[in-house]
């Protein structure tokens, strides 16, 4: 019995102990499994859970070539392109991967003659990784050098900065150059204000840049480019330029200086002209002249702004001032005494000194501050000039500088301050973007009062009705412009020549409510025929008038004969 | 139970691979497609970039004056002159009212079939 029950209990522990040993087993097995299935659970959800997740689709950050970048649209007022960015394909090498050098300088001078050998074959061996061959190619040339397959050249999409008017409004735009930085004109100013900060920050890379437009209209623009080559051949000029502004807002419609050039091809910009090495410069901007008899109507507007001269006076206009060794004399004399609007008329020299000594030198000195005429263009262009007026004139200064002789300023100085005596008198400084008329309010300061301005608008008009600028007011009737001559002799080797002048219209239209004022220069000019002067009445007063005739409609401004309006100009003192 | 376990694990994992090959080849068809397409989209923006330009070429005044020259005998067009442009005002106004009644008349006869142009032309070849 206890025989039995010890064997009976060694087996059931044996029993048990095998029981245990494989419960053991499968529980560690269980354990793992779990273990197992918690893992793989884990990595099936964090699967899922990268599954729901949402991609960024917006690459905007990526960062792209600093050669791709991209400049924004230049448009006119009217929403026509005048520069924009072409895709063009630009040819490069790795010449660790160029097997034959002679082959491939061979095949590519066949397709593009302009490479030199020699050159190519240096550029090609080596073991860079990157050489720039030719940029901006056709996509013609592309495919010919495609054919070629010579291993180790690619090509690379870049931007290139078309013109499509090519040299109309060259001055006004400027060019760029192979990495498309801005070297001149507007697009030089927009580099400077903005593009080139945008393209360091790596956010012009998305070619979404926001076109910029402009003050110019291209319709104008091209009348008035057109006249000016016209000018260049009726009147064998060395040179022509002409500004258009809007008294209002300050706005430049047109400008333009010949000879120009070419901004698809920058090199033109410093090419000679006739031989003449700097005549495609902006003479509008960059260049300063004798403006001449202009100032007249500045000194007539000080003289009257300040009371001292009322339009009724009369001046003694019979012998020539004389300073010491110096008599100035006038051009045209009448020798007779003189009222105000008649020394105008007649562009009387000594009137207009003695006009000037009423007012005072200082004076007159510091309403050439007052308009505007010592401080910087406030044009957008990197080409603009300072205007070349004496500090402090001397007797004989202040009266030269009354008729515009021994004081140089820019043209488009010159328009600035025209604008601000037809407008009201509200000097607006010059821009090439657009304005509206509250915000160029804002800017404007005022210069003289509203009557001198209706007086000064008045005496314009009078000079076209009657004076020097008949010719043009014959072409453009209807407009109601005004303007006045000038003609200033040209300094060379020193003096004074009489065989060579710079002759002068600054004008502005309608009178009876101005909009534009404009400034045209012809340089040199010759007789048209045997019947016709020299002076600017003949060439720049005439070029004026056509140009105004062709601008006025796309302007919209409507010809009107009525004889009233110029009655009405007529101020109440001479009625 | 534990082997028809194993073999079901087998049969997983063998679809799991399947499926995770699939998968990856797809993606790599996917991301080929989407490169050609960029390229495309470059080449077309190229090309689009060319023809804008070619556009405001075609409309720059510069480029259509002197095609508007060539043609100017043709066409006949000129410089606007001034005595081309008129004020509404300045059209005349009608001199004289129409005659409703007369005209109600005439056009109550032609219906019923009377011409009086017809009856004028009999009366001159008569």
């Amino acid at each position: 019995m206890s025989m039995m029950s010890t064997e009976a209990q060694e087996l059931i522990s044996l029993e048990g102990e095998r029981k245990t040993q494989r419960n053991l087993t499968h529980s560690r097995i269980r354990w793992v499994m779990l273990g197992l299935l918690m893992l793989f659970g884990l990595v099936g959800g964090r699967l899922v859970q990268l599954g729901y997740a949402n991609t960024d689709t917006d690459f905007s950050g990526e960062e792209r070539d600093l050669i791709t970048a991209t400049r924004p649209a230049i448009l006119d007022r009217n929403g026509l392109e005048m520069a924009l960015d072409i895709r063009v394909p630009s040819l490069y090498a790795e010449p660790r991967r160029i097997i034959d050098v002679e082959e491939a300088v061979e095949k590519l001078t066949g397709v593009l003659p302009e490479l030199d050998p020699e050159w190519l074959r240096k550029r090609l061996t080596g073991d860079q990784g990157f050489v720039w061959v030719a940029r901006e190619l056709t996509p013609l040339q592309k495919e010919k050098i495609f054919r070629l397959g010579i291993p180790g050249l690619d090509f690379r999409t870049e931007s290139k900065r078309y013109y499509p008017a090519s040299n109309e409004a060259s001055h006004l735009l400027g060019t760029v150059n192979r990495d498309n930085q801005g070297i001149s004109g507007f697009e030089m100013h927009l580099d400077n204000e903005d593009v080139a900060l945008l393209q360091d920050l790596g956010l012009a890379r998305d070619r979404t840049l926001e076109p910029v437009r402009m003050s110019v209209d291209l319709r104008v623009q091209h009348a008035l480019t057109d006249e000016l080559a016209d000018s260049l051949v009726r009147y064998q000029a060395t040179a022509a330029a002409g500004v258009i502004m809007n008294v209002k807002t300050g706005e430049v419609v047109a400008m333009a200086s010949l000879p120009d050039f070419n901004p698809n091809e920058p090199a033109t910009a410093l090419e000679p002209y006739e031989g003449r090495k700097g005549a495609r410069i902006n003479r509008i901007t960059a260049g300063t002249f004798e403006l001449g008899s202009i100032f007249k109507t500045i000194t007539l507007a000080a003289a009257i702004d300040s009371g001292v001269v009322k339009l009724t006076d009369s001046f003694d206009a019979r012998f020539p001032v004389r300073f010491g060794r110096f008599s100035i004399n006038d051009f045209h004399g009448k020798h007779t005494i003189l009222t105000v609007p008649e020394i105008y008329k007649y562009s009387s020299n000594i009137g207009t000194i003695k006009i000037m000594q009423a007012f005072g030198a200082e004076n007159y000195r510091s309403f050439l501050t007052r308009l505007g005429f010592d401080d910087p263009l406030t044009v957008e262009l990197p080409e603009t000039t300072r205007s070349n007026i004496p500090k402090k004139f001397s007797e004989v200064g202040a009266a030269t500088a009354s008729f515009g002789a021994g004081l140089a300023t820019t043209p488009m100085h010159m328009v600035a301050a025209l604008g601000a005596l037809v407008n009201g008198g509200h000097y607006v400084p010059p821009t090439l973007y657009p304005r509206t008329e509250a915000e160029a309010r804002a800017l404007s300061r005022p210069v003289v009062s509203e009557a001198t301005s209706a007086k000064t608008r008045y005496l314009l008009r009078l000079n076209a009705l009657e004076g020097s600028g008949s010719r043009a007011n014959k072409i453009a009737k209807g407009y109601r412009m005004g303007g006045k001559t000038g003609t200033a002799e040209k300094v060379i080797d020193g003096r004074y020549s009489k065989e060579k002048n710079l002759a002068i219209f600054a004008s502005a239209f309608p009178l009876d409510a101005p909009q534009y004022a404009m400034v045209i220069m012809v340089d040199e000019a010759v007789a048209e025929n045997e019947r016709s002067g020299r002076t600017a009445g003949w060439n720049a007063g005439e070029m004026s008038g056509r140009v105004v005739q062709r601008i006025a409609p796309m302007l919209g401004i409507l010809p009107d004969f009525d004889t009233n309006i110029d009655l009405a100009l007529v101020p109440m003192e001479l009625r | 139970m534990i082997r028809g376990l194993n073999f079901l694990l087998l049969i997983t994992s063998v679809l799991a691979l399947v499926g995770v090959y699939t998968l990856k080849y797809h993606t790599v068809d996917t991301a080929n497609e989407k490169l050609a397409l960029q390229r495309q989209i470059e080449k077309q923006e190229a090309d689009l970039s060319l023809l804008k330009a070619d556009w405001a070429y075609l409309n720059q005044p510069a480029h259509i004056a002197p095609i508007v020259r060539r043609h100017a005998e043709v066409l006949g067009v000129a410089v606007i002159d001034q005595a081309q442009f008129i004020h509404i005002t300045d059209i005349p106004m009608r001199t004289a009212q129409t005659d409703d009644d007369a005209l109600t008349e005439l056009f109550k006869s032609l219906d019923a079939g009377v011409d009086p142009i017809a009856a004028l032309i009999e009366a001159s070849v008569q």
